[in-house]
C-alpha cells in the first residue's frame, strides 16, 4: 500500500491537498482512503460530510475517515489496559484508565500509525492519503515509533533484569501485582515489533511526505525546518506543493500587486530550497474549495498528468550522522564538480554554490554550536564534516 | 499578571497578532512577554531578525522569546535529562539527541515558561503565541493529565523504585530505575505546573484570543475551539478576524470571495458572543516591528489590548431549585457534538474528539445525572438529588 502524509504550516489547505489527491486518485481507479491525522479534524468540512472513525464511502474508490484516538486505543490497548486496571485497583485507584492512557501524551500518535498499520494490513486500499496536523505535532507523529521504541526497550531490558529472581522479591515487598512474563510478552508483540514494523513503512520507498506551502515567507520557512528534521528521520520527501498560487487573473487586481511580486520572489526561491524535489503549483481558486467536485477539479489543476499516487522524486535524501565525535551532512550532488563547489554555514544554513546554482539546506538545531571543519566529494556525493566549536582550530 | 492566549487554527496569523497585541499593549505602558509555545516558532519570522528561547527585548517594554523542548532540559532539568540519556542511549545515533524530547515535554515547557514570566515579575502582560488548536489543547490538558497520574501513581512508582533500585544494582541495570533525584526533580516541575494551572483558569486573569479568517472551515474550526477551551475552564474575550478583503480588492477575481466572506461574517457574529475586533488584508506581507505595531493599533483602536473584555467562568457548578448543577458555556457547540456521561465519581463531558473529566465534590459525586439541557448555549448537566436521610461520602 502506498502511504502519503500531507503535512505544512497551518492554513496552507493541507486538508484540501490531501482530500483532492484521494479525489484524483480514486477517478484514476485507485482503491484510495484519506484518513485525516490532525486530532481538530477538517477533513469532513472540507468533503461536506460528517466522518467518524470508520471509513466511509464517498465515491466509487474512495473512502474517507477522521481518526479517533479514543476509539484506536480502546482497539489496540486491550490486554495491557486491563492489567493496568488491575493494578491500579490494587493500590484503591477506581480510576478510568482506558480513557487516562489516551490522553498521556505520545498516545495519539502511537494510535494514529497503528491504526495506518491496519489498514496496510487489511490490503483494502491501494493508497491511503494521510492528513497530518501542522507540521510540529505532524514531526512527532513521524518521529514516534523510535522515541517510543526507545522508551520500551528501557522497559522490556528491566523486565528482563527483573524476571526470575527480582519479581517474586519484589511482589512481597510492594504488595501489587507486578506485570507477570504474559504481559510483559504482549507489551512487547504489541510496541516493540509494532514500533518495529511503523519505523520499516514510514522510512519505506511506498511512504512519502508532501510539504504543502503557500508562497510566504513564513510558511516556506517552516517547511524549510521541516524538511531537515524530516530528512534527520529519514523519513522521505517526494515533493513540495505550492498552493494557493494568485493566478494571472487575480494579479491583474490593482491591490494585489505587490502580492504578486513577492509570490514570484519566493516561488523561485522554492526551486533552490527544497531542490531536487519537484514543486507543484495549485492557483487560488476563486471560490472555497469544498464539496467531491470542486476538490476533483483542483486536484487535477494540481497534479495535471502526474498520478497522485506515484513517487514523484527518487532523488535520494540529504543525510545527518554523528560518528566518532563529529557531525556529518552527506548531500547526493551527482555529477557536480568538485572544483568549482563552493561550501560555507551563514546563519544557520548549509550554502552549496555551484557554478550555475545554489543551495541552501536548514541545518538540525544541533548543528548550531558546532564549526564546519571540511567538505569532500566523495562518489557524487558531499561530504561535510562538523565539529564542537572548542575543538575547532 | 494578565496572560492572554492567542489560538486559533493554523495559518490564521496567531503570531502577527500575538507580537500586535502585545506592541500595542506596550504603547499603552504595560510591560509585554511575548511566549511562542508553538515548536515551529514564527516569532523570528514575523520580526525578521531571530528570537532564542532566552528572553529579547524587541520593543521598548516588550519581550519576546521562543521556548525550546531541548534547551530547557538542557538548563533546568538537567537530573531528568542525565538519566534519560543514559537509560535511554548508548547509540551514537544523531537522531538520539532530538529524541530526548519525550512525548508531553514540548507542552510541559511551554506551560513552565508561562510559569516564569509570573515568577520573575517583571511583566504586567504575558500574551502567549500558542501552537494551532490540536496541540494548544493537549497542552491545556496536560497538568489534567499529570495531576492524575501524580496523585493516583506517584507514590507508588516512587516506592516501587526505592525497592527495586538496590535490586536493580546487583543486576547490573541500576541506570534504568530513575535515582531519588530524578524523582525530587519532576515533584518540582509538577508543582510548576500546578501553579500555571492556577493561573489559566483563573477568569480575572486569564483568557484566550481566537484568531479566524473569514472562511468556512476556518470558523468551522473556530466554532469547536471555542467549545474545547470552554470546558477546559477558559474563557474566550474576543475574537480576532484577520485578513479581511479590503473594499479596494474586493472585485474582480475576488468579488466571489468577497459575497462570501459577508456571509461568513454574519456567522462569525452569530456562533461568538463575544467582542469582534478587524483587520483587513494588507497590500504586503506584515513583518518587522514598525508594522505590527501598526496593526495592532488598527485592531484595538481606543480598546485597550490588556484589558478584559469579557470576564466570565466557563465552568461553574450552581444551585437550583435544590438541584445542584454543572454549567459549562458552550454558545458555539453543537447539541450533537455533545456527550454528557458519569463514571465512577467523575462527570465526563466530551465535544466531538475531546472530553474532560471533572472531578465531582463530595456533595454530588455518585448521583447519577437526572437531566441534561442547553439553555441559551450553556450545558446544563443536573445532578439527582440525595434521597432523605442520605448521607453524602
Amino acid at each position: 500500500m502506498r502511504l502519503v502524509l500531507y503535512t505544512g504550516k497551518g492554513g496552507v489547505g493541507k486538508t484540501t491537498t490531501a482530500a483532492a489527491a484521494a479525489v484524483v486518485a480514486a477517478e484514476r481507479g485507485l482503491r484510495t482512503l484519506v484518513a485525516s491525522a490532525d486530532v481538530a479534524h477538517s477533513l469532513g468540512d472540507v468533503l461536506d460530510v460528517r466522518l467518524g472513525p470508520e471509513p466511509r464511502r464517498l465515491a466509487p474508490g474512495l473512502h474517507a475517515l477522521e481518526i479517533d484516538p479514543r476509539v484506536e486505543s480502546a482497539r489496540h490497548w486491550g490486554r495491557i489496559q486491563r492489567f493496568l486496571e488491575r493494578t491500579f485497583r490494587h493500590q484503591g485507584i477506581e480510576a478510568a484508565v482506558a480513557e487516562e492512557l489516551a490522553m498521556l501524551p505520545g498516545a495519539e500518535e502511537l494510535t494514529t500509525l497503528l491504526a495506518v498499520e491496519d489498514f496496510a494490513a487489511r490490503g483494502d486500499f491501494d493508497l491511503l492519503v494521510l492528513d497530518c496536523a501542522p507540521t510540529d505535532a505532524a514531526l512527532r507523529l513521524v518521529t514516534l515509533p523510535e522515541v517510543a521504541s526507545s522508551m520500551v526497550r528501557l522497559a522490556l531490558q528491566l523486565a528482563g533484569a527483573f524476571s526470575g529472581l527480582a519479581v517474586p522479591l519484589a511482589k512481597r515487598i510492594v504488595s501489587a501485582p507486578l506485570p507477570d512474563s504474559a504481559v510483559f510478552a504482549e507489551a512487547e508483540a504489541l510496541l516493540y515489533r509494532n514500533l518495529a514494523a511503523l519505523r520499516a513503512r514510514l522510512s519505506s520507498r511506498q511512504t512519502s511526505v508532501r510539504l504543502v506551502v503557500t508562497p510566504e515567507r513564513m510558511v516556506i520557512d517552516e517547511a524549510r525546518r521541516a524538511h531537515t528534521e524530516l530528512a534527520l528521520f529519514e523519513v522521505a520527501c517526494d515533493a513540495v506543493i505550492a498552493n494557493r498560487v494568485l493566478p494571472d487573473r487575480a494579479l491583474r487586481e490593482p491591490f494585489f500587486a505587490d502580492w504578486g511580486r513577492v509570490q514570484a520572489e519566493r516561488l523561485a526561491e522554492l526551486e533552490t530550497l527544497f531542490s531536487p524535489l519537484p514543486v507543484l503549483c495549485a492557483p487560488l481558486q476563486d471560490d472555497e474549495v469544498i464539496g467531491l467536485e470542486r476538490l476533483g477539479a483542483h486536484g487535477r489543476a494540481l497534479f495535471a498528468d502526474a498520478a497522485p499516487d506515484a513517487v514523484l522524486s527518487r532523488a535520494e535524501p540529504v543525510r545527518f550522522a554523528r560518528a566518532r565525535g563529529a557531525y556529518w551532512v552527506r548531500v547526493p550532488l551527482p555529477g557536480v564538480d568538485p572544483k568549482r563547489l563552493d561550501v560555507a554555514v551563514v546563519d544557520g544554513e548549509l550554502v552549496i554554490s555551484m557554478p550555475t546554482r545554489r543551495r541552501k539546506l536548514t541545518l538540525p538545531r544541533r548543528f548550531a554550536p558546532l564549526a564546519l571543519r571540511d567538505a569532500r566529494v566523495d562518489g557524487g556525493t558531499l561530504h561535510v564534516r562538523f565539529e564542537r566549536d572548542a575543538e575547532a582550530i | 499578571m494578565r496572560v492572554l492566549l492567542l489560538t486559533g487554527k493554523g495559518g490564521v496569523g496567531k503570531t502577527t497578532m500575538a507580537l500586535a497585541t502585545a506592541l500595542a499593549a506596550a504603547e499603552r505602558g504595560h510591560r509585554c512577554a511575548v511566549i511562542s509555545t508553538d515548536a515551529a516558532h514564527s516569532l523570528g519570522d514575523a520580526l525578521g531578525h531571530p528570537v532564542g528561547p532566552r528572553p529579547v527585548e524587541i520593543a521598548p517594554r516588550v519581550t519576546a522569546q521562543e521556548v525550546s523542548a531541548l534547551a530547557e532540559l538542557d538548563r533546568s532539568w538537567s537530573e531528568i535529562h542525565a538519566w534519560l540519556q543514559a537509560a535511554l542511549f548508548d547509540s551514537d545515533s544523531l537522531a538520539a539527541e532530538e529524541l530526548l524530547v519525550f512525548p508531553g515535554l514540548e507542552e510541559l515547557v511551554a506551560l513552565r515558561a508561562v510559569h516564569e514570566v509570573e515568577a520573575a515579575g517583571q511583566h504586567d502582560v504575558c500574551v502567549v503565541d500558542c501552537a494551532p488548536t490540536g496541540s494548544t489543547l493537549r497542552m491545556l490538558r496536560l497538568p489534567d493529565v499529570l495531576r492524575h497520574l501524580m496523585e493516583n501513581l506517584w507514590q507508588w512508582e516512587r516506592r516501587t523504585a526505592r525497592v527495586l533500585r538496590p535490586v536493580a544494582e546487583r543486576l547490573g541495570a541500576g541506570r534504568f530505575v530513575a535515582p531519588e533525584s530524578v524523582f525530587d526533580a519532576f515533584e518540582r516541575l509538577y508543582a510548576e505546573v500546578e501553579s500555571v494551572r492556577q493561573i489559566l483558569l483563573d477568569e480575572d486573569r486569564t483568557s484566550a484570543r481566537l484568531v479566524v479568517n473569514p472562511a468556512r472551515v476556518v470558523i468551522d474550526e473556530t466554532r469547536r475551539s471555542f467549545a474545547y477551551l470552554c470546558l477546559y475552564g477558559v474563557a474566550t474575550d474576543a475574537v480576532l478576524v484577520n485578513r479581511l478583503l479590503p473594499e479596494s480588492a474586493a472585485q474582480g477575481y475576488f468579488a466571489r470571495w468577497a459575497d462570501r466572506e459577508r456571509a461568513e461574517l454574519a456567522d462569525i457574529e452569530k456562533s461568538f458572543p463575544v467582542p469582534k475586533l478587524f483587520a483587513p488584508l494588507r497590500p504586503s506581507e506584515v513583518r518587522g516591528v514598525e508594522a505590527l505595531a501598526e496593526l495592532g493599533r488598527e485592531v484595538y483602536g481606543a480598546r485597550d489590548p490588556a484589558e478584559l473584555f469579557v470576564r466570565r467562568r466557563p465552568v461553574r457548578l450552581a444551585k437550583r431549585n435544590g438541584a445542584t448543577l454543572l454549567e459549562i458555556d458552550m454558545p458555539s457547540a453543537h447539541a450533537d457534538e455533545v456527550d454528557v456521561w458519569i463514571r465512577g465519581h467523575d462527570l465526563y463531558v466530551s465535544v466531538r474528539d475531546f472530553e474532560r473529566r471533572f472531578a465531582l465534590p463530595g456533595s454530588v459525586g455518585g448521583l447519577p445525572i437526572a437531566d441534561t439541557r442547553w439553555r441559551d448555549g450553556v450545558l446544563e448537566v443536573q445532578f439527582a438529588q440525595r434521597a432523605e436521610g442520605e448521607r453524602s461520602p
